[in-house]
């Protein structure tokens, strides 16, 4: 085989370059196969997952948070679904025609204008319309056809049953803000999500968040939807079971909205735990409606709805800090209960003057009765012989002056004033006239509710000191108990058995027969203090604390209605009120006999 | 049955047909068909592309048989006949063919429209292998070099005035292989590589510099260096210094008595300067997209969206399909549209989707043995001629996978250049099949003696 008419030397030539020639080709096809073999085999997992990625789309729906109980088995913050209309672009239409929209408008009956930047939340599809009714939701499922590529989608939204009344102890939820994403998408949150503020809601926030599901849809190249390929179900956060008893709460909330100022705060503790019972703050703020709108409006509001004033208000105490006194009195003084002072309504400290808040004077008073009548010429007198060391040192040991520790955040830790503090800030030596108004409650000395029922708490228990706390147990949905309450006691106040009993007796007294008289039970022994604050800004705040019953306390409060005026006349009903609430006793009549009496 | 023809069946079936690369062509055919179905499917047009592949391809065969019944030895003394017929074609098509794609090369039947270029660039090959056959004595002379690119010329113009960039590049590695077959000096060729290379190159790397800096505005170093070269007298400055070291490199080699003819060198600085003033044409002829589009493959993130999609898109398809691949219709990358061109051009990307790297290596390996069929038929051809046209055949076939199959994977510029045997295509398919008749043809006649 060969060429026949050319000469053989031509021929063994071409051979010669038909090799190479032949070899060239061989090795352009071996680098083919080579980088084949790099896309296919090595970096095949690569390539896969870029083409799954850019395949797939997951939209979110969102999974309802955990519901918050009372414990007298009330919800006290549940769920309810709201519909929210969708659009995904279907097949070969990236944009929403002006038509389906007006069409839409039309059934809903609103103005209809998809936000620009809502790509982040629901991926590729925009959010048309919420807070769809039912009845709005079957209309648009119904007019399908007209409606192309427009579904409805259910969201969770939280629900309050008794709203204002437990706002500031369940708290609220709102979207994650911008400038928190940074911080927060460590621990898993992603934008649109929605976090607790306030209250439980925020402390337990880990545990109500649900685990949000949703479709994964395949996307073709244009990213319109071909199919839905995979449906996880959003699963409910973890249940949680608060101390909060909803009667209570409720009924402390409606007394204190109806007194004469509707601001103040009231705290019931369970005295032998420490369980809150109820955490009000009044005014509140409704926190089934807390939108944007409403949230500037309660911001500007004058009443401060968002305060949460049991635990970040401070007040001064008034004659509520009696007790303290009281105690120092007689565990360091020693002091006879018998020993008898002269009220004339007037004390005179160098060239200044004190008064009693009874103008007339009490005349001659002994221990029990001073405190009974809340004396302010005996607590001075007390003040003085004491000395501002010791006043300091027992407001500390009653846990003033610092946070008790209660599971709901911000609280505040309140201020227990001393002369290195004034000398210090104020460049001021310490008086003794200063020493004087700290034995009655005045001055510099700021608590917060919560730290007068838990001084309450700490009498009505001879000195233990129960943590307070508002959440017992969390459930998750399949019953296992992600967490429950350890019981924890703070530093045990010690002071002598005959301290304790002569406080107890000095408090039965004053409800019994002194200021506190409006609380005074038939069957029911209630030992209480009553406090009047004076306050420079405007009308005295008025004190109530208490515990029942008096020989086995069950439980604990402090009522403060701010520029209420006299403790025993205006907050002394409060506690009433709830009292009346836990003993489950009818109510107005036996008030009406007290007062007649 | 006249006796020839019953000769012509005698011959076939007397094993005088070469039953290896008929059957690597069914083979690659088959292939084919499979996946421009499953490429079809997205747009559901699977039938449709099947049918228009069918019926071309069955002519296609006709004309392979009717190519194989013919003596190929006629066309080495009709060869000015057959470049004034391809001429005729070309000019016909600028004036009665219809656009499409901005392309003025298609004549349209109507129900089913061809693109005469695929059948002229066959009978180029046969024109050139008559043309070098008949002057190979001369081959060392320049002014057979000479002839031979205006021989080139006459075709490039036509097709670049329809204008079709991608078909007038199997023309240069078929020219060049073929002077190589003939014994032409290699410095020569590697010259002409050389300018040309130039003549492309200025303008690819100013572009793909201008792509560059677009996305890296950070880096100083690489924005100067652009900016430098961007400077038109400094690439003078260059090609002047390398003319003056070549020139003064063999003045050296002379000096120390190793002799080397003055021609050498003053050629290559001739290809030099030649290269470097064309791609100032070249520059001119290509437009902005088509000069991007065949830089992206260096680097194609640099412009993910645009032009570098094609490719990014391509590999994902291919990588993904890992060992087994994702199965015949189930490719993502396929059927949800994000692979572009997916029956014509990027046919490969569909073969390494779906059938795996198994399928997509064997269609390598198939398309590799079909080469080495054709260059035997070469060498077994009965005269130069035959040996020289079924080299510029295999060529033809070599160029066009290695480029379109590099594309894919994105180590070649994207071209357009259709995957022969393997694309969507009714001309591609009916060229390459007559062309295949036209081997055979050789292949049947190399113990023929006259």
């Amino acid at each position: 085989m060969a060429w026949q008419r050319e000469d053989r030397f031509a021929y063994e030539n071409f051979l010669e370059k038909h090799k190479i020639i032949l070899a060239f080709f061989i090795l352009l096809f071996v680098c083919l196969s080579i980088r084949l073999f790099y896309l296919q085999i090595v970096k095949g997992n690569k390539y896969k997952a870029i083409s799954e990625q850019q395949r797939l789309h997951n939209t979110n729906e969102y999974a309802p948070r955990g519901v918050i109980y009372s414990s007298d088995n009330k919800v006290l913050v549940g769920n309810e679904f709201a519909y929210v209309a969708l659009y995904y672009p279907p097949d070969g239409r990236e944009k929403i025609s002006d038509e389906t929209l007006k069409e839409l408008g039309r059934i809903l009956g609103r103005d209809i204008k998809p936000k620009a930047d809502n790509g982040n939340k629901y991926g590729r599809v925009l959010k048309l319309a919420d807070n769809l009714t039912k009845e709005e939701m079957f209309k648009v499922r119904e007019q399908n056809l007209r409606l192309r590529g427009i579904t409805v989608a259910r969201e969770p939204r939280r629900v309050y049953p008794i709203g204002e009344a437990s706002s500031h102890v369940t708290g609220y939820t709102s979207e994650i803000k911008a400038e928190e994403i940074e911080e927060l998408s460590e621990q898993g949150y992603k934008p649109g999500d929605y976090i607790g503020r306030g209250g439980i809601e925020q402390t337990y926030d880990g545990y109500l968040q649900g685990k949000s599901g949703g479709w994964q849809i395949e996307v073709n190249a244009r990213g319109c939807r071909v199919k839905a390929s995979k449906y996880v179900r959003p699963e409910i956060g973890a249940a949680v079971y608060s101390t909060i008893n909803s009667k209570i709460q409720k009924a402390a909330y409606d007394a204190l909205k109806n007194s004469d100022s509707d601001k103040g705060a009231a705290v019931v503790l369970d005295a032998k735990t420490g369980a809150v019972l109820a955490l009000v703050s009044c005014p509140g703020f409704d926190t089934n409606k807390i939108r944007r709108k409403e949230y500037s409006k309660y911001l500007k509001d004058k009443n401060l709805p968002l305060f949460n004033r049991t635990l970040q208000a401070l007040y001064p105490p008034g004659s509520i800090f009696k007790v303290v006194t009281f105690a120092a009195a007689v565990e360091v003084l020693n002091l006879d209960p018998s020993e008898k002072v002269l009220c004339t309504g007037k004390f005179e400290l160098g060239d200044r003057h004190y008064t009693c808040w009874h103008k007339p004077g009490h005349g001659q008073l002994d221990l029990i009765h001073a405190t009974a009548q809340s004396c302010n010429i005996y607590f001075y007198q007390l003040g003085l012989r004491l000395g501002v060391k010791n006043l300091e040192n027992f407001s500390k040991k009653f846990y003033l002056g610092r946070k008790t520790g209660i599971d709901l955040p911000n609280e505040k830790r309140g201020f227990v004033p001393s002369p290195e503090w004034k000398k210090s800030n104020m460049k001021m030596k310490w008086l003794q006239g200063d020493t004087v108004i700290f034995a009655i409650g005045q001055g510099a000395l700021w608590v917060t509710p919560l730290q007068m029922a838990h001084m309450m708490s700490a009498i009505a228990n001879k000195g233990i000191c129960n943590k307070p706390y508002a959440v017992e147990k969390v459930i998750d949905v399949n019953g296992n108990e992600l967490y429950r309450r350890k019981a924890e006691n703070g530093e045990k106040i010690e002071l002598s058995e005959r301290t304790w009993s002569l406080l107890h007796t000095a408090l039965l007294e004053t409800v019994e027969s002194g200021t506190g008289k409006r609380c005074k039970f038939k069957d029911i022994k209630v030992a209480g203090k009553t406090g009047t604050a004076q306050n420079p800004q405007g009308k005295d705040h008025a004190w109530f604390i208490s515990y029942a019953p008096a020989d086995n306390p069950e439980i604990v409060l402090a009522v403060i209605v701010e520029h209420g005026g006299g403790g025993g006349v205006n907050a002394v009903p409060i506690g009433r009120k709830i009292y009346e609430t836990y003993f489950n006793i009818g109510s107005e009549t036996e008030y009406n006999k007290e007062s007649a009496r | 049955m006249t006796s020839q023809e019953k000769n012509f069946f005698q011959r076939l079936v007397s094993n005088n047909i070469d039953w290896y690369l008929v059957v690597a062509v069914a083979i690659l055919i088959g292939i084919s068909f499979t996946f421009i179905y499953s490429a079809g499917a997205n747009y559901e047009m699977s039938f449709r592309y099947l049918s228009v592949q069918s019926l071309a391809a069955s002519i296609g065969f006709a004309g392979l048989l009717l190519l194989t019944s013919f003596n190929y030895q006629y066309y080495k003394h009709l060869g000015k006949l057959v470049y004034a017929l391809s001429l005729v074609l070309l000019i016909s098509v600028l004036v009665f063919g219809s656009v499409k794609r901005g392309t003025k090369g298609w004549f349209d039947f109507g129900f089913i429209s061809f693109q005469p270029v695929e059948i002229a660039r066959i009978m180029y090959i046969l024109v050139l292998a008559s043309f070098l056959d008949s002057k190979a004595k001369e081959s060392k002379r320049v002014s057979f070099l000479i002839s031979v690119f205006a021989l080139l010329l006459g075709h490039l113009a036509l097709i670049m005035m329809q204008p079709d960039f991608s078909s007038t590049l199997s023309y240069f590695p078929v020219t060049l292989l073929l002077l190589f077959a003939i014994d032409v000096e290699p410095f020569y060729l590697l010259c002409i590589i050389v300018g040309a290379s130039l003549a492309v190159g200025i303008p690819l790397i100013g572009t793909f510099f201008d792509m560059q800096l677009k996305i890296a505005q950070n880096e100083i170093f690489l924005t100067n260096i652009a900016l430098f070269l961007k400077n038109g007298s400094v690439v003078i400055y260059i090609v002047v210094l390398v003319l003056v070291l070549i020139m003064s490199g063999w003045g050296f080699l002379w000096k120390l008595k190793i002799r080397i003819s003055i021609v050498y060198p003053v050629v290559l600085c001739g290809a030099i300067v030649l290269g470097c003033a064309s791609s100032v044409f070249v520059e001119k002829s290509l437009k902005d997209y088509q000069r991007r589009r065949l830089v992206v493959f260096l680097d194609p993130q640099v412009d993910p969206r645009g032009s570098g999609y094609n490719v990014i898109q391509s590999k994902i398809a291919i990588g993904s399909g890992k060992f087994a691949g994702k199965g015949f219709k189930k490719g993502t990358q396929t059927q949800l549209g994000f692979l572009p061109e997916q029956h014509t051009d990027f046919i490969f990307s569909v073969i390494g989707e779906e059938g795996g790297w198994i399928v997509a290596q064997l269609t390598l390996l198939f398309y590799l043995f079909f080469i080495w069929r054709a260059l035997v038929i070469a060498k077994e051809a009965r005269d130069r001629y035959g040996s020289l046209v079924a080299t510029g055949i295999a060529t033809m076939f070599a160029f066009y996978a290695v480029i379109n199959i590099g594309m894919v994977m994105g180590m070649t510029p994207v071209t357009g250049m259709p995957l022969l045997l393997l694309s969507y295509g009714g001309s591609s398919i009916l060229s390459s099949l007559c062309a295949i008749g036209i081997l055979c043809s050789i292949h049947m006649r190399r113990h023929t003696y006259s």
